[in-house]
């Protein structure tokens, strides 16, 4: 484990008495840590400043605001999520929106609004591992992979991590062979995610670099996707983060696309 | 000097070992390392260097910039393969052969090679072109824009291989690049991390096709850095081979002239020494071999033997059983030693002013054929005379002209009967000769004007070799597998973003589509623009939208979509991440120098004749360049050693025959031996390349040897007879007898080198036996005419004063 996650393990044993109970249930460990992730509340919003290193250390920045928002069909949630993509900066993709229309049972349904050229286009992919906007991590990193896509064995169970190995059930939608998540025991927020060939040779990892917790959420605040491959890695550092702020379905439809919904994206 | 052959002649025994344990210790420990690895640290393995980038020194601003460049872009050397299919209808778009397509891709994704201890050196799978491992861009339905990958699995019908092919085709960054332009063919393009995998790469991926079903597709394995890679190994095998070879040639011949096998082999042993000890001698100072280096066994050989037939010839005339052998043995040495000792040094002085090009290997070459010719004067004038001694009495019954009484006073031979009835005749029609000379010179001048200075590694192989015709194939069928990249950088200091410019992008997109129609030599230009237009397109589902659009922020959010895809870095091959430089890479169809050179040319008068909209700074860089860069620098690099050389030859010459006018006549049969030939490289439209530079620095050495022994005979002979005419004759008797035997025994020796497979080999056997023969017939002919005509100031000195 690197330097990242034990800052990690210190904040998360802060939160209180280890685990009593052990779970052994992988599909279980699986479900909750993708809930823990990408679920946290009803809906949320966060700023997000992305970091794009390549191997020669070269930076790109980006400033996006992500809205956030949970289906709710007869009391309970269907796992389907909308997502709000707001871009601030660099000023020449300013006011450009990715809208995401999430269907873990299906594709997911993607637009981009671009506003220099005032024209809506859905972005089709074929899968959902290719970039999301032009940094390391894939788009279905950012908006969650589903628990039922992967058949997932315990491989080990430290003091602190349940360590998951997850093998895709389509091999053919995903360039990866399997992958190994380290799962936090406590709040169930996978810190380390390693992706490996088939040849079990790693090119992609990810790792939560420091976590908080708000609103009673525990919350990863800064995460990093490293391409070990070509050597480029993208930090993603989430500030101004707010879970349960009551926004309403209509934000994540075409008319907000072209007068984006200011309010509810919090400090400037 | 002549203490050294007279102590060998005495302490044979000595001369022998020694000889012997200093060739067994040198070659032990040069091979040492390389059997041993490790076990003697100090000392470098043998190591074959095939990178024409080598061609200059490490830190030439040229080289540096490519490497510097080519990290920023993010730009590798690649293996190409074509792959096509006259048996199928569709070509290779139909099921088995794009599974196949498929297979070899995965596989090479996989290849990767440990170079030095714990180093890797692979094939970058990321940047791979392949329809397996490319984007297809398109407008799926109503406002969707796709990009999904081309072919994510093997198609499992024809019909699936044809939309395929359809799709790649609509694609511009794809078209002429990875489909031929007719969607009949493919090419796939292997980037490497390390261009020093790419013979095994090619190896291995032969390899895999070999198991392929026969479908009557064809695959071709090449790329620049392939076809430098396959050099290394023939090399080996031309070091080993053809120059062993030639030696036994250069053996016969000499059987032919002297008879008795035993006396002649130790020119034959004499030679080898010197070959093992220099290449021993270049291997232990840690040099690496060359395409250069590797020939210097080539030219060892013939200087090696020069002078043993000068020896043996001595002797052959001399010898009889009647008189003390040591006394005759350093009677031989005693006319010969100062001869020898001048042309070792005139010929060590050509070779070593290569010393004086910009050419790293051409240096290391030269230095190392300098020392080559010291080595090889030391084994001669101590072996021949120590061997000699050591012959039983038996061994040389019947050697000599004196055993055969008759030819002691007339050779009978057919060389000497020829000599001696046709060589009077150049001092009898002196002018029509001299003449006819300077007629050559006029002739050799105009073909040297009209001399192309061109290289090409591919060149190298011959014609009918499988990388020349999978080159052929390859730029027949796509737009070019010679590839040049032209870097772009806005001169402002502020970052503006100049490549993120509608009018900047707008230029390099029109300038682009203008060269490729211009040229026949650029098949395709590629850059940010086809990416940004090809997404602008899909964007509007409008062939009429395949333009850049208007704004910057058009543009930035044009790119911002096709970041989105599974290839968004390949934005970063083509512009800085700060829009700052750009990079246009060039298909060439040609790797020809002339034809790179051609390139630079046109696209600074576009920039000139059409300024961009804004200040560029431009500047070339890629393999394809570096070759042309160095091709230059040789070429006045050459023109330099060879005046350098010259000059110090013509100084050295003088000073033997303390005299400038004898000193100038040494020269000029070597200066129209090197005109003539190059006049005939030009008239023939043969390339100057690399060996045929060097070539000159042979002719330097070898053409003054026949001329100074010539001349020293003739001044010799005159100063005797006191007038020109029994002089003339006398000459055409014994000594115009060992230059003619030298001519041919070296000049036919090397014939065998037309055998080689590589092409720079051939070059080097045709142009040596012809510069031999040349010089040697300029000294016969050309020397005795001008002496007639100038003789009487020439012979001043020679004349006994009434």
């Amino acid at each position: 484990m690197n330097k990242a996650a034990l800052v990690f393990l210190i904040i998360v044993s802060a939160f209180g008495p280890p685990a009593h109970a052990q779970n052994t249930d992988a599909n279980d460990i699986a479900r909750q840590a993708e809930k823990t992730a990408f679920y946290q509340g009803e809906d949320g919003r966060a700023r997000v400043s992305m970091q794009i290193i390549d191997k020669q250390g070269r930076t790109r920045s980006r400033d996006i605001t992500i809205l956030r928002k949970d289906e709710i069909n007869d009391n309970s949630e269907s796992g389907d999520q909308r997502f709000f993509v707001y871009f601030r900066a660099p000023s020449d993709v300013r006011d450009t929106v990715f809208l995401v229309w999430k269907h873990p049972q299906a594709d997911d349904d993607r637009w981009l609004y671009l506003p220099a050229l005032d024209l809506v286009r859905r972005i089709a992919a074929g899968d959902e591992r290719s970039s999301f906007v032009g940094s390391d991590f894939f788009y279905e990193d950012v908006s969650g992979r589903s628990a039922e896509e992967d058949t997932h064995v315990v491989q080990d169970t430290t003091e602190t991590y349940y360590i998951l190995k997850s093998t895709p059930k389509d091999p053919n939608r995903v360039e990866f062979a399997y992958y190994i998540s380290y799962i936090h025991k406590e709040s169930y927020l996978p810190v380390q995610v390693e992706y490996y060939q088939s040849d079990h040779s790693k090119y992609r990892e990810y790792t939560a670099e420091a976590v908080e917790t708000i609103q009673g959420f525990p919350t990863v605040t800064r995460a990093t996707m490293k391409d070990l491959a070509d050597g480029g890695r993208t930090t993603l550092t989430y500030s101004d983060i707010h879970y349960d702020i009551d926004l309403s379905d209509d934000i994540f439809t075409e008319r907000y696309l072209r007068n984006p919904p200011r309010q509810f994206f919090g400090e400037n | 000097m002549l203490w050294l052959s007279k102590a060998a002649a005495k302490r044979r025994k000595g001369f022998f070992v020694f000889s012997l344990a200093f060739a067994f210790i040198l070659t032990t420990l040069a091979l040492a390392p390389s059997v041993m690895p490790g076990a003697l640290p100090f000392l470098k393995p043998l190591t074959i260097d095939t990178d024409p980038e080598n061609m200059l020194p490490a830190d030439a601003t040229v080289r540096v910039r490519n490497g510097e460049l080519k990290t920023v872009f993010d730009i590798y050397d690649f293996v190409v393969v074509g792959v096509l299919n006259e048996t199928h209808p569709q070509g290779v778009f139909n099921a088995k052969d794009l599974a196949n397509v498929k297979t070899l891709t995965d596989y090479a994704k996989t290849l990767s090679y440990e170079q030095r201890a714990g180093t890797f050196a692979n094939v970058i799978a990321s940047d791979i072109i392949a329809p397996s491992t490319v984007d297809n861009i398109e407008t799926e339905s109503l406002g969707a824009v796709s990009f999904t990958w081309l072919m994510k699995t093997a198609p499992s019908t024809d019909q699936e291989a044809a939309l395929i092919r359809d799709r790649m085709l609509k694609i511009p960054m794809y078209k002429g690049t990875m489909i031929s332009d007719d969607g009949a063919a493919l090419a796939l393009y292997y980037p490497l991390s390390e261009k020093s995998i790419s013979h095994a790469v090619a190896q291995d991926l032969q390899e895999l096709i070999d198991t392929f079903e026969n479908t009557g597709a064809v695959y071709h394995i090449t790329g620049l850095p392939v076809a430098e890679d396959r050099f290394g190994s023939e090399m080996f095998f031309q070091m080993a081979v053809s120059a062993p070879l030639a030696m036994l040639f250069v053996f016969g011949l000499l059987w032919l002239f002297f008879g008795h096998v035993r006396i002649i082999l130790i020119s034959l042993l004499a030679a080898m020494a010197s070959v093992i000890c220099t290449m021993a001698l270049l291997v232990l100072s840690g040099q690496t071999i060359h395409i250069m280096s590797s020939m210097i066994p080539i030219f060892i050989i013939p200087i090696a033997v020069l002078d043993d037939i000068h020896i043996l010839s001595d002797f052959y005339d001399k010898y009889t059983p009647e008189r003390d052998r040591l006394e005759i043995v350093n009677e031989v040495m005693a006319d010969l030693w100062r001869p020898m000792w001048y042309t070792t040094l005139t010929t060590a002085v050509g070779f070593a002013s290569l010393m004086l090009t910009p050419i790293p290997p051409v240096q290391v070459f030269g230095l190392f054929v300098a020392i080559g010719v010291f080595v090889a004067w030391f084994f001669t004038v101590t072996l021949l005379p120590a061997y000699f001694m050591s012959l039983p009495d038996k061994a040389l019954a019947d050697f000599g002209a004196l055993q055969t009484s008759e030819r002691a006073i007339r050779d009978q031979s057919w060389l000497g009967r020829f000599l001696r009835t046709a060589g009077p005749f150049a001092g009898h029609r002196a002018k029509s000769i001299i003449v006819l000379s300077l007629a050559l010179v006029v002739w050799a001048g105009i073909g040297i004007v009209n001399i192309s200075v061109n290289d090409n590694p591919i060149k190298w192989f011959e014609t009918s070799d499988q990388i020349r015709v999978a080159d052929r194939i390859i730029n027949e069928e796509f737009a070019g597998s010679y590839m040049a990249y032209l870097h772009l950088s806005s001169d402002s200091a502020v970052n503006d973003e100049p490549f993120k410019a509608p009018e900047t992008l707008r230029y390099i997109a029109k300038m682009s589509a203008d060269l490729e129609a211009e040229s026949n030599v650029i098949g395709k230009v590629s850059g940010l623009y086809d990416i940004v237009s090809t997404v602008y397109r899909e964007l509007y589902n409008d062939p009429a939208a395949y333009r850049i659009p208007d704004t910057r922020p058009a543009i930035a959010q044009t790119l911002l979509m096709y970041e989105n895809s599974h290839r968004p870095d390949d934005i970063w091959t083509f512009v800085t991440p700060d829009f700052q430089d750009a990079v246009l890479w060039f298909q060439l169809k040609s790797g020809d120098n002339t034809d790179m050179a051609q390139v630079e040319k046109l696209v600074g008068d576009y920039l000139n004749r059409n300024p961009p909209p804004r200040t560029l700074a431009s500047e070339w860089f890629g393999l394809t360049y570096i070759n042309l860069v160095w091709q230059d620098e040789m070429v006045t690099g050459m023109l330099k050693a060879f005046l350098g050389s010259f000059i110090v030859v013509l100084i050295l010459t003088s000073l033997l025959f303390r005299s400038l006018s004898w000193g100038i006549m040494a020269m000029i049969p070597l200066a129209l031996t090197v005109a003539t030939i190059y006049g005939a490289v030009g008239w023939a439209g043969m390339d100057y390349d690399m060996p045929t530079a060097v070539l000159s620095s042979l002719s330097l050495g070898l053409a003054v040897d026949y001329a100074i022994h010539f001349l020293a005979r003739t001044r010799e002979i005159f100063r005797r007879q006191q007038a020109w005419e029994p002089t003339l004759r006398e000459m055409f008797e014994e000594p115009s007898r060992a230059i003619s035997r030298n001519v041919i025994v070296v000049g036919v020796g090397f014939l065998p080198l037309l055998a080689a497979n590589l092409v720079p080999y051939q070059t080097v056997g045709i142009l040596i036996s012809s510069i031999l023969i040349l010089a040697g017939a300029a000294s016969l002919i050309l020397l005795p005419a001008l002496i007639s005509v100038f003789q009487k100031p020439l012979f001043h000195r020679e004349r006994i004063t009434e």
